[in-house]
């Protein structure tokens, strides 16, 4: 199974996931294969998700001082 | 000589004289008198020649008025044609308040100046100012300056001021207290008096070339002698003639001068002027830097907020998604065990009444039945079946076997049914 690198990458192979939930493709045997998937591209984009915020509350009082100077 | 004709003495003469003239034009029936400034002088007291307006200086019979004032009456005069920008010099047209007064001492008949018709100047001085104006209109250098191409951030300033003084404090004042960086070349100069208008030239063709994004001339209020200067026509033209644009901040707010209709703009205090410097480069900075910088802010935020809402929802459907298959499978499973069982049940009870019916057909079948019956089972040694005569043999042993037990017996004879 690939590395989660790519968010967009990431996220078509989620919205794919469930698609073919959606559409009952799934059998018994693949549905853990593919909801353990999911899980592990869910959790690498809500840990890149949070390490990107961490990284945006770290410039945004920067660009507020900017955004904000009088 | 006239016997009868008084002789006079020289100061008797005089003492007649100035009381003739006095009893005309003295200190108690003083005249007007219009004229043109042939020479002036001030040393304390002023003194001016008056000849008539227009009179050629080679006309050696032109008639002259040796006119004065005191020092005591000329200070507040003074003070007051300064007020207005004027001063007395050569070729300027004049009334004059006063009265003859004689020197005998040294034999001259003076006119003393009591009062100067400074409207009159001030309608002259007016008049000239309307006719550069004009002036400067018809060769189109009221506008040229103000088609000069400001920069969008104008941060390097040329300044024409004097340092120390009110208006060069208050401008420098705007742009040191703002949240801007900017750099202001100096170029010092007079800003008042005679010599002001010479440096104020040099200082606007120097800082020209000094590739400042604007040249702000500056000086603060004053009485109108004191702004004089900006009434210059050597300082209009090079304002003019600069290629860089003009702002000016002279006086306080209702002075307007020949240098602030030629410039590029015109702020009517050196204070606004500071402001109006700053707020051009706080619009630029709102604009270019500010609000984009609030615009990433706002992605940013906007860009989080959909990939956080994204995840979630994916979260919850992947769960759910999860949820309803399993319970679907769930559901088919028990589904199916329970058919299982029924159809189990059913074939337990189909088994059940086929194996009474086959115990029941076996029943009629039963040996011991038979042997109650009076029939009786053969064996051989080995314990088969005797079923036919070819299974035995003459002298074999045989046992028999009936209803209530058992006895050997030999074959002795065998017989088939047909015989």
């Amino acid at each position: 199974m690939s590395e989660v690198t790519d968010w967009n990458e990431a996220s078509g192979e989620l919205n794919a996931i469930v698609a073919s939930f959606d559409e009952g493709e799934v059998s018994v045997d693949d549905l853990f294969v593919k909801l353990e998937r999911a899980t592990t591209i869910i959790e690498a984009l809500e840990a890149r998700l949070a390490l990107t915020k961490a990284k945006v509350e770290e410039l945004t009082p920067r660009i507020a001082k900017v955004a904000e100077s009088e | 000589m006239s016997s009868d004709e008084p002789v006079l003495e020289v100061g008797e003469f005089y003492q007649l004289l100035t009381a003739h003239l006095e009893s005309s034009f003295g200190r108690r029936r003083p005249h007007w008198v219009r004229g043109e400034i042939a020479k002036v002088y001030e040393k304390g007291h002023v003194y001016v020649d008056l000849v008539d307006a227009g009179s050629a200086s080679s006309d050696t019979k032109r008639p002259v008025l040796n006119a004065h004032c005191w020092a005591t009456p000329w200070a507040p005069l003074k003070r007051r044609l300064a007020d207005e920008g004027i001063s007395l010099k050569v070729g300027m047209v004049v009334s004059f308040y006063g009265y003859v007064d004689v020197y005998a001492p040294q034999g001259k008949i003076g006119f003393s100046i009591t009062e100067i018709d400074v409207e009159g100047l001030l309608g002259d001085v007016a008049r000239r100012r309307q006719e550069l104006i004009a002036r400067l209109r018809a060769e189109g250098l009221l506008e040229r300056n103000k088609r000069t191409v400001l920069a969008p951030v104008p941060l390097r300033v040329g300044l024409v001021a004097s340092p120390g003084t009110e208006g060069y404090q208050d401008f420098t004042g705007q742009l040191l207290n703002s949240r801007f960086s900017f750099e202001v070349v100096l170029v010092k100069t007079l800003v008042q008096g005679e010599a002001a208008p010479a440096q104020i030239v040099g200082a606007l063709q120097a800082l020209d070339a000094a590739d400042v994004d604007v040249i702000c001339v500056v000086r603060g209020g004053g009485s109108k002698g004191d702004l004089a200067c900006f009434d210059d026509e050597r300082v209009a033209r090079a304002i003019a003639a600069s290629s860089t644009p003009v702002f000016t901040g002279i006086g306080h707010t209702g002075d307007e001068s020949v240098a602030d209709l030629v410039a590029h703009t015109r702020a009517i205090t050196p204070t606004k002027l500071g402001e109006e410097i700053v707020e051009l480069v706080a619009q630029w900075y709102d604009l270019n830097v500010q609000r984009p910088a609030q615009r990433v802010l706002d992605a940013a935020t906007d860009v989080l907020d959909e990939a956080t809402f994204y995840l979630a929802e994916r979260r919850r459907t992947v769960v759910f998604a999860v949820r309803d298959r399993l319970r679907a499978e769930e559901r088919h499973l028990l589904g199916t065990r329970e058919r299982l069982v029924i159809q189990g049940r059913h074939l337990v009870e189909s088994a059940t009444r086929m194996l009474a019916s086959n115990r029941q057909l076996l029943a009629a079948y039963d040996p011991t039945r038979r042997l109650a019956q009076g029939w009786s089972i053969v064996t051989d040694a080995k314990g088969v079946i005797v079923k036919s005569l070819e299974d035995v043999s003459v002298g074999d042993e045989v046992r028999v076997l009936v209803s209530d037990g058992s006895f050997t017996s030999n074959v002795t004879q065998t017989k088939g049914t047909a015989t």
